[in-house]
């Protein structure tokens, strides 16, 4: 009895303390995350098309939402200032197909489940949108994903997905400046060896 | 005697290892020069060993046996597994949350555990959290961080994996700290022992089977994904337990890039086939 007490004691005192704050400031970012989810999930569970049709219009999908030529001279960091014209051109085709074969078809492992999104804010030049993924056949067991967006020209774009804390266009940045760290900084080695990964 | 003896190796190799943390830097600001590098990994010739070791490890035991068990083992069973290992981190959690000052969170940590072994049948279900009570683990690691030890350098440990000298305090500290093995005694705090050490490497592998895979053959340079990966999540952690947005850190270096800088190169076209 005293056990029972107890636990609805504990209940009442911590229960009140668990309301999560929704703040929607920027509904238009949510909006377009939801759509892009919608999407995404709409044409993952779509029985009627062929394999390779699905991931044709999935890589589509991708590609449109987000800003590709940023993220390319993001994750070279300082190395694109140093680049030359050629190589430039070089490494943006070449990251362009890696990205492709990569991340596209990464991504619908986490947009299978319903996204739910919980709130957004803003972060200097962007807007982070929040959402859970939940796992599947529980009700608890959450994946937290944070959306990073620019809006520019009235178009917003994806320019970094966070997952539990994990930003992959830095973990991206951070590998390939370890590459060029180990290779005496050469960028047509990078270059090489990102065509050589993507075939 | 012998909880004495540990303190002070675990004081005496923080503050060793605070050492360490300012040499890296310094060994970064000279690489800054010509690159700037935010990771701190002057031991990274050794720690590639290690990792290429643990690779292999990985590929022969660790992988076949996450593997099989997601074959075998239905989606049910194995979220009850997920769900019986978080309850048994609720009391280490909750004695950190009160190493942390964190009294609130100690209470709903302490509360999960009761709820969850009584009510939840052994942790195996977790109606703690469909009545609110909802908390993230937290280890000793983590607690040195809220008391403003820094992370120092990138360690690959042969088997455990990516860490660092204040993590693997915090790991060696856990059997000390956690109550589990210090109350009861006998052999049952072995067998958890044993079962959260290996079905938690197990149930963890199985977790993520296809990101890692993933990764692997997808990488660039695998060793450093996985040590941007660890770095970035217990960084995130650390920022979560100080109540930090850890957003405010990534907002740094993604401003650092200037979004208009004027592109001087030819303009590729995105095109899809």
């Amino acid at each position: 009895m005293t056990k029972i007490r107890l636990h609805i004691y504990l209940l009442l005192l911590f229960w009140s303390f668990n309301f999560t704050a929704h703040s929607s400031n920027f509904l238009e970012e949510e909006n377009f995350v939801t759509s892009f989810a919608d999407s995404a999930i709409s044409i993952l569970s779509n029985d009627t098309i062929s394999d390779p049709e699905r991931t044709s219009s999935f890589t589509e999908l991708v590609m449109s939402s987000i800003d590709l030529n940023l993220i390319s001279k993001f994750v070279l960091s300082k190395a694109w200032k140093n680049a030359s014209d050629e190589q430039k051109e070089n490494y943006l085709i070449a990251f362009k197909d890696y990205f492709v074969s990569s991340y596209a078809n990464k991504l619908d492992q986490y947009t299978g489940e319903k996204v739910d999104v919980i709130g957004s804010q803003e972060a200097g030049k962007y807007v982070i949108v929040e959402s859970n993924i939940v796992r599947e056949g529980t009700d608890t067991l959450k994946i937290n994903l944070k959306w990073r967006l620019l809006n520019k020209n009235n178009q917003i774009k994806i320019i970094d997905l966070n997952i539990e804390g994990i930003s992959l266009v830095i973990a991206q940045r951070e590998e390939f400046q370890s590459f060029l760290a180990n290779n005496d900084y050469d960028l047509d080695k990078l270059i090489e060896k990102i065509v050589s990964v993507s075939d | 005697m012998n909880l004495r003896i540990l303190l002070v190796l675990i004081i005496g190799s923080t503050l060793i290892f605070q050492g360490c943390a300012s040499k890296g830097t310094e060994l970064n600001s000279s690489l800054s020069q010509q690159e700037v590098s935010t990771v701190n990994d002057p031991f990274e010739k050794v720690n590639r060993v290690v990792f290429s070791f643990n690779i292999i490890f990985d590929k022969i035991i660790l992988r076949p046996i996450a593997v099989t068990y997601k074959a075998l083992v239905p989606g049910f069973v194995r979220n009850r597994i997920t769900y019986s290992l978080n309850n048994l981190s609720m009391p280490i959690t909750a004695v950190n949350n009160l190493l942390q000052g964190e009294l609130r969170k100690a209470g709903v940590s302490t509360s999960r555990f009761i709820i969850n072994s009584t009510v939840g049948l052994l942790g195996f279900f977790d109606p703690a959290s469909s009545i609110g009570l909802v908390t993230e683990t937290e280890d000793f690691g983590q607690t040195l961080s809220v008391w403003g030890v820094s992370s120092g350098p990138y360690l690959v440990l042969p088997f455990l994996g990516p860490s660092n000298p204040r993590d693997f305090t915090g790991l060696l500290s856990t059997s000390l700290l956690d109550p589990m093995y210090q109350i009861g005694g006998g052999s049952a705090p072995d067998s958890l022992r044993t079962y959260r050490l290996g079905t938690g490497a197990v149930d963890f592998r199985s977790q993520n089977v296809e990101i890692l895979d993933d990764l692997q053959n997808n990488s660039i340079d695998y060793y450093a994904a996985v040590r941007s990966f660890y770095s970035q999540g217990r960084e995130s952690q650390a920022a979560s337990n100080l109540e930090i947005d850890s957003s405010d850190q990534e907002n740094d270096i993604f401003d650092d890039f200037e979004i208009n800088e004027s592109y001087v190169g030819p303009d590729i076209e995105i095109t899809y086939d």
